[in-house]
């Protein structure tokens, strides 16, 4: 029985793929290119509740709903001070709080509180707050602001690491979210215009092209075979990763080119070490090996003929190249936010 | 807000513009879902609700064999934080959404040859995306369709809608018309009542009312009901029909 | 996850074909209620209905509270159901079980929704102030039709029960003890009552406060809330087979004569309590010469 008991793949299997993975080029079970996403199936503005909504449909049959929520909320003040010119800001800069963004996710079979959804309520948290540039334009005067509920649903069981989707909807939800228009003065109770023909988008566009001139970043999940980068990996792939990292990549406002705002690395599931292993072929904790033996271990598991789980963690040059395929001009990145554009509602 | 229903007695036109006995468009997709063993989108009116199904499989949760003679069917409702006017996140052990759950898989329990499937679950999840009314009846028809798609076998499909009073209990009895399918606005003010049918002859599976009443005006609301729940079978039937012609000519 | 033990096959069988012949293992009527009885405690506000072996015991109790900022006029009512294993070895401490769940809502929405209890009259000063009265209902013993029996308790029990006396003056309120002033009855709008109906056979046999032994043979259940001026509270049909539109109605009217049982039951028992309260007002309770226990 092989160490790594959650997948249902057999040691052949893993073997085989991970072999045809390696290969220069690689060969996908589902033949695509290295950089190649899966179909899927999005449209957006859907809940006539929500002031933004979308739902993507990836070929494997997930399916995730994102609905954006925003309520006009008192800006806290503290000690009831109005926080002016004294605290050294500037009059007229527009500043927001992370606490106004506000990202839930349900994933059915888990608990609110499980790892997975905080996990993944973070890391797409951390990505959308990352510049700034959001939680400022929630702003409405200085006693007032939006406070944003981003709600995703996972409609289906998560097949395969559900980052994507989800960044994905959130992404296109984000990008048709509305904000009634303000009709009241700036500090003013805050009293908005009606008429939803009216308002305005929360990424503002651009009025002769309706193309939003800012986007919210995407999160991608790119995995590492050897020398090899996958992008979009199926649960499959993932069960023969060496290492898997989530990368956020936004559009930079100053050259139009994309610029990463969060990376994190996601344990692969084959480092989920099942009860009963060895602690010298454990390969989460190291089994307590200095990173020499560990070395060792790694060239005789590289001879092995059966697979085994990735020691070790992913050499620099790899996330360098990684961050690279995502960001450059032309790259995998701005493939995606292209494929995204032509998304209506 | 309050609803004004005041205008109702001048033109018998309700809030939304709708006669006594009529539905709020009702649209319902099938196969929604690749993932999932059966799924449906259903809609009424601005209630919309996606359902799948998964099952009948072994049962997910350990703790040894199931020993029972039939299926189990597990339901989980799970109410977007999105879905009403403000947002509101709803725990799930909500008293509210366990009793639906319970209502829900009790009426298919019945409904289902579950004797076909011994040892084994199906579970049905519905995810309420927004809600106008009539929650609990978009529930039950999402549950057929998806039912439906999942290949499990039933006596028949449960039909389900509302039915609502013009008057609150307090006026007089005389001129209070039965309405049909109330929508979020009127069932915040009106008393009303949910009601889930099978077979087409008047054979009640679901009957919940949560809403004070005076006696003499249930027997309308009921038989409106009756009348209603046929024509939300008609086109339940209608939707799985198309869905069925198109898999046929997509071979 | 201990479970009540289901009937054998036989024993099933023979109930139901008992109840074909029209016959009820106890001899009783199709539509007939076990003994209903109905206690009183030493204190406002507690009462113990006992209908045939099942026991329930309801207790009031009031604080004064803060009312909730988004309902400033109105105090505050809850109720809490606790289904322990002194009832039955089916429950379990401290874990909510479908049976507690159902029952809970049930009684929320027979005496809450229905506006049985006048929340307003609760109000002491508005946004400030209130009376919380909290009502725990507590089954002792389990034979079947808890609905009908927890609900005639809580029921009785709220009529029963008496709120000390407030006197406000500007912001102050001062709350008078039970000794200080005579203590105020709650405001009740209407008395509903829970009756539950189990049917067999697809609505062909219909029978009253089932026991525990019918319940577990009977098809499916119709709860109805009704007070004695016929106006419905409160139905619910969770499933189960199909019954006919009109047996529903005619379950209606079959309760709203037991309701109108019920209710003669707890206005009997009230004014029976009233009467052993009442020594002749608190002068006469107080006075030195009062009579004393003998023994």
């Amino acid at each position: 029985m092989a160490p790594y008991t959650n997948i249902p793949l057999s040691p052949a299997e893993l073997s085989y793929l991970h072999t045809s993975l390696a290969q220069d080029p690689p060969i996908r079970p589902d033949g695509r290119s290295p950089t190649q996403f899966r179909p899927l199936v999005a449209e957006t503005d859907i809940l006539p509740s929500a002031n933004g909504s979308a739902r993507i449909c990836f070929a494997d049959g997930t399916e995730a709903v994102v609905g954006v929520k925003a309520e006009v909320e008192r800006t806290g003040r503290k000690g009831g001070l109005v926080r002016g010119k004294e605290d050294g800001e500037v009059e007229g800069e527009e500043r927001g709080e992370d606490g106004w963004l506000d990202v839930s996710i349900e994933i059915p079979g888990t608990r609110d509180d499980d790892a997975l959804p905080v996990f993944l309520a973070a890391m797409l948290t951390e990505a959308l707050l990352a510049d700034g540039e959001l939680k400022g334009r929630l702003v409405i005067g200085r006693v007032w602001h939006w406070r944003l509920f981003v709600d995703i649903l996972l409609l289906s069981q998560p097949l395969s690491y559900p980052l994507p989707l989800l960044s994905l909807t959130t992404h296109l939800a984000l990008l048709s979210t509305r904000l009634p228009a303000l009709i009241s003065q700036k500090d003013e109770d805050p009293l908005f215009n009606d008429d939803w023909e009216a308002s305005t988008h929360l990424f503002p566009r651009q009025p002769t092209t309706n193309e939003p001139e800012t986007k919210p970043p995407i999160t991608l999940l790119v995995m590492t075979v050897g020398t090899n980068i996958l992008f979009d990996p199926s649960s499959d792939e993932i069960a023969v990763a060496d290492a898997i990292v989530a990368i956020s990549a936004t559009e930079d406002s100053k050259d139009g080119g994309l610029k990463m705002v969060a990376l994190r690395t996601v344990d692969p599931p084959s480092r989920l070490t099942s009860a009963g292993v060895p602690t010298q072929a454990n390969t989460t904790a190291g089994g307590g090996l200095s990173a020499e033996e560990t070395l060792k271990l790694r060239e005789k598991d590289a001879g092995a003929t059966v697979w085994r789980p990735p020691r070790g963690g992913v050499s620099r040059t790899v996330l360098g190249r990684m961050i690279k395929k995502v960001v450059e001009k032309g790259g995998v990145g701005e493939e995606v936010l292209e494929g995204l554009r032509g998304v209506k509602s | 807000m309050p609803l004004d229903s005041s205008t109702y007695a001048l033109a018998h036109l309700r809030v939304d513009g709708r006669r006594w006995k009529e539905l709020r468009r009702i649209h319902g997709q099938m196969s929604t879902q690749a993932a999932a063993d059966g799924s449906s989108y259903f809609e009424m009116g601005n209630t919309k609700i996606i359902c799948t199904v998964l099952g009948p499989r072994q049962p997910t949760k350990s703790g040894g064999r199931d020993q029972s003679r039939e299926a189990i069917i597990e339901v989980e409702i799970g109410v977007a934080g999105f879905s009403g006017m403000d947002r509101k996140k709803r725990s799930r052990n909500d008293k509210r959404t366990q009793e639906m759950q319970y209502t829900i898989s009790s009426a298919f329990a019945s409904t289902v040859f579950t004797s076909q499937y011994p040892h084994s679950t199906i579970t049905i999840v519905l995810h309420v995306l927004s809600q106008d009314g009539a929650l609990l009846a978009a529930c039950i028809n999402a549950a057929t369709l998806a039912l439906i798609d999942a290949g499990v076998p039933m006596q028949d499909y449960i039909a389900a809608c509302t039915t609502g009073s013009t008057a609150s209990y307090a006026s007089n009895d005389e001129d209070a018309d039965p309405l049909l399918d109330l929508n979020g606005m009127e069932e915040l003010e009106l008393p009303f009542l949910t009601m889930g049918t099978s077979g087409g002859e008047d054979k009640v599976n679901v009957l919940v009312m949560e809403t004070r009443i005076q006696m003499p005006r249930l027997e309308a609301m009921v038989s409106v009901g009756l009348d209603g729940c046929k024509q939300v079978r008609n086109i339940l039937d209608g939707i799985v029909r198309e869905h069925g012609k198109k898999l046929l000519s997509s071979r | 996850m201990p479970r009540e033990a289901d009937p054998s096959n036989n024993e099933r069988e023979f109930v139901l074909s008992a109840l074909r012949e029209n016959v009820r293992l106890d001899g009783r009527a199709f539509d007939q209620f076990r003994d209903v009885d109905l206690a009183f405690g030493e204190e406002y506000g507690a009462a113990d209905v006992r209908i045939g072996k099942t026991r329930v015991m309801v207790k009031i109790s009031a604080e004064v509270v803060t009312p909730y900022a988004d309902r400033k006029f109105d105090g505050i009512f809850t109720i809490s159901t606790e289904l322990s294993p002194i009832a039955s070895p089916a429950f379990e401490v401290g874990r909510q079980d479908q049976t507690e769940i159902l029952l809970s809502r049930l009684l929320e929405k027979t005496i809450r929704r229905s506006g049985a209890l006048d929340t307003e009259s609760l109000c002491i000063i508005a946004g400030q102030k209130c009376f919380h009265i909290r009502a725990d209902v507590h089954v002792l013993d389990y034979d079947g039709n808890i609905a009908d029996a927890s609900c005639l308790a809580l029921v009785a029990a709220l009529m029963h029960f008496r709120r000390p006396d407030v006197e406000v003056h500007g912001e102050d309120v001062t709350v008078f003890g039970l000794r200080e002033r005579e203590p105020i009855k709650l405001q009740m709008q209407h008395q509903p009552f829970c009756i539950t109906t189990s049917y067999f056979d697809g609505g062909e046999v219909m029978l009253h406060d089932a026991s525990l032994l019918e319940e577990q043979c009977r098809e499916g259940e119709v709860i109805i809330s009704i007070n004695r001026f016929g106006e419905v509270c409160q139905i619910s049909k969770y499933g189960g087979p199909p019954i006919d539109g009109l047996s529903i109605l005619t379950c209606t009217n079959m309760a709203l004569e037991k309701a109108k049982m019920l209710d003669k039951v707890v206005k009997a028992k009230l004014e029976e309590d009233e009467k052993k309260r009442d020594k002749g007002g608190l002068m006469a309770e107080l006075r030195a010469d009062n009579e004393r226990e003998q023994g």
